[in-house]
């Protein structure tokens, strides 16, 4: 059944339709307007041919609409501030280079947000084909400053004051403003032309041009979309050269763990029975770390949503990824994963209802939740049953060495009850039946196929 | 009329016309300039309608 997209509202002129299958896209006169320019440009076909623009086709608009385009479904929409550096830096690049060639086409974007980009394929694609209008000469780019504060000052965040973004994007969706980005940038960084200009400058300018109606002076005193052209190439280089060193993850020499290599092909075998017998269209492989598993979903046809919360790993991950790759990677805590947010706290879906999962993966990740992060076991085992989907779930028992580290300032008595192998088969006995089970080399390990009873 | 569902920001819609280079620091220091010939002639204009306050009497000791 069709339902209002909840988080699309903000632009008069465009609104979305989730179905089933598909997503359909109501347009006022004025996003008529737009996407017939859009539509007689080169650039439409160019960019949703090479995955770089959604595909569109426009069907006939339902009462109260002057247009309507219809969109195939994003399996699972995924938000900035789960996306690791290299993901919101290629976003970045993409809405510069959409931006130039719709300005060569006599079209500009109207916004510069990340929401309006998806990750396909393993790659990024730009969804909001409402934000494209004819271009009125003598008009500025409109989208400058959300560009600064959604894409650049969040980069900036990574890569030149080591701090994630992730947390500042999930807390505030606007981003940094350039007065809280001045004071955030070392002194050193501070008199980079680049921080002066797109920083510092800014900061002034806003502060000092507060509410100043300025867009028909700039087109009176001869603004061009030539200026815009060259602000944005000297933004992509800029963009470009923004580069996270990458301190050394927790998790990113976990390959070499010696569990690890040693149980990757039987734990492989494993899951690849279990998607055989699913036949999933979206599998949630959550603790995924380097991908391995997902690549086993992904290689089975379905749409793998590889889910860490270590950005070091997943952004090796995501730079792996070849195009076509249907993995997701996205970056979460799942002690503390993304709420529902946005306006009337319903605009932007809690990652648990937008997964939409047809299987759920969870190697390598109950023991953690349980030891590291305390949650009690029947909780973890409830939280999993919650999807309502088929598990493939490792069981980690308490003698494994693995266990041993992370409890090891820890007494017994502040650890919950019920962590052996009999209270997990007993407690998920609630929620599942066993399909398959199987134990791993190292005697402490065991893997349950799943499926809610 | 120009129509944006977005807050650009003043300063910031300034901002790019200067980082569009050499030239768009010329139409910057034009647009500003416009603007402030404008807000003179404005004030000018609001001082003309209204009369001058009537002259203070002083007096001399």
């Amino acid at each position: 059944m069709d339902r209002a997209d909840p988080g699309s509202f903000r632009d008069p002129a465009s609104r979305v339709v989730l179905g089933d299958a598909s997503v359909t896209r109501l347009l006022d006169e004025r996003g008529l307007e737009g996407w017939r320019a859009l539509a007689a440009s080169r650039l439409l076909e160019a960019a949703v041919a090479d995955g770089r623009l959604i595909a569109s086709t426009e069907v006939d608009p339902p009462g109260g609409a002057a247009g309507a385009l219809e969109h195939p479904r994003i399996p699972v929409v995924t938000y900035p501030f789960e996306w690791t550096f290299s993901m919101l830096r290629d976003a970045a690049l993409l809405q510069l280079d959409l931006l130039e060639a719709a300005l060569g086409e006599g079209l500009v974007l109207k916004d510069a947000t990340p929401y309006n980009i998806q990750f396909v394929g393993g790659r990024p694609m730009f969804i909001d084909v409402g934000s494209f209008e004819k271009y009125r000469t003598g008009d500025p780019w409109v989208g400058y400053r959300q560009f600064c504060r959604q894409f650049l000052y969040p980069l900036m965040l990574r890569a030149w004051v080591g701090v994630p973004f992730q947390p500042w994007l999930r807390g505030e969706p606007e981003g940094p403003t350039a007065d809280q980005m001045r004071r955030l940038l070392p002194a050193r960084r501070r008199l980079v032309p680049a921080a002066l200009l797109h920083v510092e400058l800014q900061a002034r300018a806003e502060r000092r041009m507060q509410g100043a109606a300025v867009r028909s002076s700039l087109a009176d005193a001869g603004f061009s979309s030539d200026l815009i052209v060259a602000n944005v190439r000297k933004l992509r280089s800029l963009v470009e050269a923004l580069e996270w060193d990458g301190a050394v993850g927790s998790w990113a020499e976990y390959g070499q763990c010696q569990h690890v290599g040693r149980d990757r092909s039987a734990k492989a075998a494993f899951l690849d029975a279990a998607v055989k017998a699913a036949a999933p269209s979206v599998v949630l492989d959550l603790g995924a770390n380097d991908g391995h598993f997902s690549r086993v979903a992904a290689d089975n046809g379905a749409v793998a949503v590889a889910v860490d919360g270590d950005e070091e790993v997943l952004d090796r991950l995501y730079r792996s990824l070849s195009a076509g790759t249907t993995i997701v990677p996205l970056l979460a805590d799942l002690a503390n994963p993304s709420p529902a947010q946005g306006w009337a706290g319903v605009e932007r879906p809690a990652l648990v209802t937008r997964a939409n999962p047809d299987l759920v993966v969870a190697y390598g990740l109950i023991h953690h939740l349980i030891y590291t992060s305390s949650i009690p076991p029947d909780h973890v085992i409830g939280w999993l049953a919650g999807f309502g989907v088929p598990v493939v779930v490792e069981f980690v028992a308490p003698e494994d060495p693995m266990v041993a580290r992370l409890t090891a300032n820890k007494r017994p008595e502040e650890l919950h009850p019920d962590r052996d192998r009999g209270g997990f088969e007993r407690m998920a006995a609630v929620h599942f039946d066993t399909i398959a089970d199987q134990d791993l080399e190292g005697g402490t390990r065991r893997l349950y196929h799943l499926t809610p009873c | 009329m120009i129509f944006a569902y977005l807050d650009p920001g003043s300063g910031s819609l300034i901002l790019q016309a200067v980082l569009g280079g050499v030239a768009g620091v010329g139409v910057a220091a034009k647009a500003m300039r416009n603007r402030w010939k404008a807000r003179k002639s404005s004030v000018t204009e609001e001082e003309a309608e209204t009369p001058d306050p009537a002259p203070v009497e002083t007096q001399e000791s």
